[in-house]
């Protein structure tokens, strides 16, 4: 059975699907979107428990000529790094739509449908063994990202959402430049023949053997390193992250945060460092010290925040500062440490960013000096907020914790120094949000929360259930790391045998 | 003369009868809309079966002057289509503004027979005669409301600097028979094989190669030679600057072909380096200023500006020792076709009402009032930007994987050409915030096309999405690069 190519057209399917329903149904509309993410959920699952752990290399490989002339293939496949991404995916994307189905009143249908197709994309972009189709998901991603911030987003949504996609396009089509040329110096060293020349698992093992010239992996990596950057995003690209961020509506942050800035630093992963390991290694001391730089920046930068949202967006700028640490620290404890940050960025942010949701519903303002006492009024919000905050602190027992420790503990042996830095920061977090929740949470309820009275309802139950699968993942994933190292043993040892580090380190 | 070479250029015949036979039929029946549309519409049906019945032959008419390849069929095939579609984009906007039908038929049947022409020559006389027939006809239609001032103007801009361009031309062509002589494509081809082998360019050689080059750089609208294409194309009836944005850009690339590749593909060393130039400053000049512009369809005029750029990053590759960069270009030129004319063809919706202008306002909350007509330029603007998987996508991946293929300077020039396609997202992208992003404002009566306008819309959804999904179609370009091996 193609589970992948499943996983793949499930969503669409649905979509299309949408796409022929009245605009007026729009509980109908709501409901058959849920069910198809939740439909591609339960596949992912299925996915996951079919997986083999011990083996290296990619599994559920579907492959199916598309422009022979140039050797495109639709070629699909998954190692264990794929698979947590996609279920992570499918995971966030159903609770996002649920969590759209009260804020989002206007124009369901299309958004629905967008959300759809973003999955596609996404899903797309962490299956695909083929170049081309690897950026022909890339790209599918922005354009419902576009249309959701700037259609239901907020009231700079269209300032935000341009800057979104130019910021991703520039790097994307320098991307392509990048893809195309390696392609052709792999048909060029292979007497002409386009045959895999797009292919990720022959271009994978011809950049094994070296075969890559320097100056081709230079410029080829820092086109693709460019556009994974914007991505992540890596100081100093970050700057439209905030934008979009805050604008966004809640679902449309949970995606972002969650998934596609995991879309970034995967690409890091599985292109960039194993296909140019030369370059990586050039390169990885000032990428090493960016992202320190964005550990640091991004915590600073944090404390500052008056707006709630903005205050977590710039949280994930730190944050995913560890992921790029992680995996130019080039060891196995540093690049699992990493991919397991990516997990839980993608739940704790996700979780914060629907919590800070479930406030703005209520009182359609997300400015931190105006709120205050909300633990009186709202108990329940408030421990699940706390709760969320610890996790994103790195409270031991809860999964942010382990990933940053073994980040700490993988890039230690590379660089001490950097590695005490970035720890410290852990501390300037602890700050920032700490102070956040005490303003929110504690003391007297604010006049303004009190002038709204009535409307200040605790967290529902629709909103409950988008939460506990996200605090039961971050719980589980805190305890039983375990869980997710087995699956990434595999990947591990491919990823530091492309990029030359005695395997086992 | 005789009736093999009737056969071997039947298309062309056959749509200069169709042409005369809408100017009878307007005769016998005045003013009855349907039976010249039937005409008209099924006349080039016509040529279409002829050239499926001509597809895959191959010929010479007329001592070598024409030749029936697949490079012929294939860029009659798409100057047919061309028609086909102005004419049912045209059909509603025209009655609405009680321009005559008939005539704008026929002329425009004239403007593609001439296309048609240049698609086969292989004389450089023949070819200059079928660019004139496709030229003289363009700048009536661009006179067309010739009560509407800004469409007489324009038309005297294009006819000006289209006739100036022409003569150019001929100068060039003139140089290049004294120097080689011969006007016949393959002779011109081995005489200069001949004579630059090694040496440097002779000065006569050099300065026809010059007027040649700024003769079709006008046709094409390259910078510096684009300053006749936003008058022209704001000033025309809407559905005529959807034929001009495409049909004679087209025209002007199957003279490059013809032209370039088949008679001076010797000296493409020599001619490597303008083209280069001419694709730079064209791209970026054109994206550049298309970024400023409110007006709709000056903006795609502009665009259309860019696109020839990235057409020419395409002719580069090919001068540059890319045989692919020939089949690009082809892929480039029917993409390109159905995507721009069909978001030509939604302004023309709009506009189907006298006096509303094309103002990107008017555009404002179209994807509410008229969600069919905003999807379907949404698709329109994503492809030309040049979003997978639409044609405008792989038109563009092409073009690129051609100019890296060929190396050196030109990928400088494929970074160039997408952050111009990044920059151009800007503006597509601006169009479909104004669409889905902001309320409707002022006009905001449903525009309701006709049943001709919807199917023309149908066909170029379709087709930009075909191209998009099976891009393999690429093979057909490919076979009719093929042609010109040389």
């Amino acid at each position: 059975m193609p589970i992948l190519s499943l996983i793949i057209l499930t969503p669409l399917v649905g979509a299309l699907l949408i796409a022929v329903l009245p605009s007026k149904e729009t509980d109908l509309i709501r409901r058959t979107a849920l069910a198809f993410a939740l439909l591609a959920w339960v596949l992912s699952l299925g996915l996951l428990a079919a997986l083999a752990f011990g083996p290296a290399g990619f599994q559920f490989v579907e492959a199916l000529n598309w422009i022979p002339d140039f050797g495109i293939q639709y070629k699909v496949g998954v190692d264990g790094l794929s698979v947590l991404m996609v279920v992570l995916t499918t995971t966030l994307t159903w609770i996002s739509i649920l969590a759209s189905f009260k804020p989002i009143k206007d124009r369901v249908k299309g958004y629905m449908i967008s959300f759809l197709v973003l999955e596609v994309g996404m899903i797309g972009v962490f299956v695909a063994l083929d170049l081309f189709l690897f950026y022909i998901f890339w790209e599918i991603v922005l354009v419902p990202m576009y249309l959701i911030i700037g259609i239901w987003g907020g009231g700079n949504r269209l300032y935000a959402t341009m800057k979104f996609v130019l910021y991703t396009l520039v790097g994307s089509l320098l991307m392509l430049v990048a893809i195309l040329a390696t392609a052709f110096a792999f048909q060029a060293g292979h007497g002409g023949s386009w045959i895999g020349a797009f292919d990720y698992q022959a271009l994978a093992a011809w950049a094994a053997g070296g075969h890559f010239t320097e100056n081709l992996q230079i410029l080829a990596f820092l086109a693709l390193f460019l556009a994974f950057a914007i991505k992540v995003p890596m100081f100093p690209f970050h700057t439209w992250l905030p934008d979009a961020h805050t604008e966004a509506p809640t679902a449309g942050s949970v995606i972002l945060a969650g998934v596609l800035l995991k879309l970034g630093a995967y690409g890091l992963i599985r292109f960039a460092v194993p296909l140019y390991p030369f370059a990586a290694h050039t390169f990885a001391w000032p990428i090493i010290v960016l992202s320190v730089v964005a550990i640091v920046y991004g915590a600073i930068v944090s404390i500052v925040q008056p707006d709630l949202k903005r205050l977590v967006a710039y949280s994930s700028v730190s944050h995913m500062g560890f992921v790029t640490l992680g995996i130019f620290a080039f060891s196995a404890a540093a690049y699992q440490g990493a991919v397991l940050q990516m997990i839980n960025h993608g739940l704790i942010t996700g979780g914060l960013f629907l919590l800070v949701g479930v406030i703005y519903e209520r009182t359609h303002d997300r400015t931190i000096a105006k709120m205050g006492g909300l633990a009186a009024v709202m108990p329940l919000w408030s421990t699940a907020f706390g709760f969320f905050i610890l996790a994103s602190i790195g409270l031991p027992g809860l999964s942010g914790f382990v990933g940053e420790f073994l980040v700490f503990v993988g890039s230690f042996g590379v660089a001490p120094g950097i590695a005490v830095a970035s720890i410290i920061v852990m501390v300037l977090a602890a700050t920032y949000l700490l102070w956040m929740f005490q303003r929110i949470a504690f003391g007297e309820l604010s006049e303004f929360l009190r002038s709204l009275g009535g409307h200040l309802t605790e967290i529902d139950r629709t909103e409950l259930i988008t939460l506990a699968p996200l605090a039961f993942l971050i719980v589980v994933l805190g305890l039983f790391p375990s869980l997710v190292l087995d699956l990434l043993r595999a990947p591990t040892q491919v990823f530091l045998a492309a990029v030359g580090v005695a395997v086992g380190g | 003369m005789n009736w093999a070479d009737l056969g071997t250029i039947a298309p062309v015949v056959v749509a200069v009868l169709v042409a005369a036979a809408i100017l009878i039929v307007d005769m016998i029946l005045p003013g009855r809309r349907n039976a010249i549309l039937a005409t008209a519409l099924g006349g080039l049906g016509v040529v279409a079966v002829v050239l499926l019945a001509q597809a895959g032959h191959t010929g010479k008419a007329f001592g070598g002057a024409y030749s029936l390849d697949n490079l012929t069929v294939f860029l009659d095939f798409l100057f047919v289509s061309i028609a086909i579609l102005t004419l049912l984009f045209a059909v509603d906007y025209l009655e609405s503004r009680g321009l005559p039908l008939a005539e704008f038929a026929a002329i425009l049947v004239f403007a593609v027979t001439g296309a048609m022409l240049i698609a086969g020559s292989t004389d450089l006389l023949l070819l200059f005669v079928a660019l004139e027939l496709m030229v003289l006809p363009g700048y009536m239609l661009v006179a067309f409301a010739r009560r509407d001032p800004y469409s007489t103007e324009g038309a005297i801009k294009y006819f000006l600097l289209g006739s100036f361009s022409s003569a150019i031309l001929l100068f060039g062509l003139a140089y290049v028979w004294g120097i080689t002589g011969t006007t016949r494509v393959d002779g011109v081809a081995a005489a200069l094989a001949k004579v630059v082998a090694g040496g440097p360019l002779a000065p006569g050689l050099a300065m026809g190669l010059a007027f040649m080059s700024a003769g079709v750089a006008f046709k094409m609208a390259a910078v510096p030679f684009h300053y006749w294409t936003p008058d022209a194309y704001q000033g025309s009836p809407t559905p005529v600057t959807a034929y001009l944005s495409v049909g004679p850009k087209v025209g002007a690339f199957a003279i490059a072909l013809r032209l370039f590749v088949g008679a001076l593909g010797p000296v493409k060393a020599d001619w490597l380096p303008i083209i280069i130039v001419l694709a730079a400053a064209t791209m970026t000049l054109g994206n550049l200023v298309a970024i400023t512009q409110d007006n709709v369809k000056r903006m795609l005029a502009y665009s259309s500006i860019a696109h020839t750029g990235y057409i020419l990053v395409g002719l580069a590759a090919y001068a540059g020792g890319q045989q692919s960069g020939i089949s690009a270009i082809l892929f480039y030129g029917a993409a390109y076709t159905f995507m721009n004319m069909g978001a030509f063809a939604i302004v023309t919706a709009l506009q189907r009402r006298p006096g509303v202008s094309s103002q990107i306002s008017n555009f404002a909350g179209l994807g509410r009032r008229d969600p069919w007509l905003g999807a379907l330029m949404a698709i329109f603007l994503l492809s030309l930007t040049g979003i997978p998987p639409l044609a405008g996508f792989w038109a563009k991946a092409y073009v690129i994987l051609a100019a890296i293929q060929a190396g050196g300077w030109l990928t400088a020039l494929a970074v160039l050409a997408m952050v111009n396609a990044a920059a151009a997202a800007f503006y597509y992208l601006r169009v479909v915030s104004y669409m889905y992003m902001r309320d409707p404002a002022g006009d905001t009566e449903p525009s309701s096309p006709g049943v001709l306008f919807r199917a023309g819309l149908a066909v170029a959804c379709v087709t930009t999405l075909i191209f998009g999904l099976f891009p393999a179609i690429v093979t057909a370009a490919k076979s009719a690069a093929d042609a010109l091996h040389v």
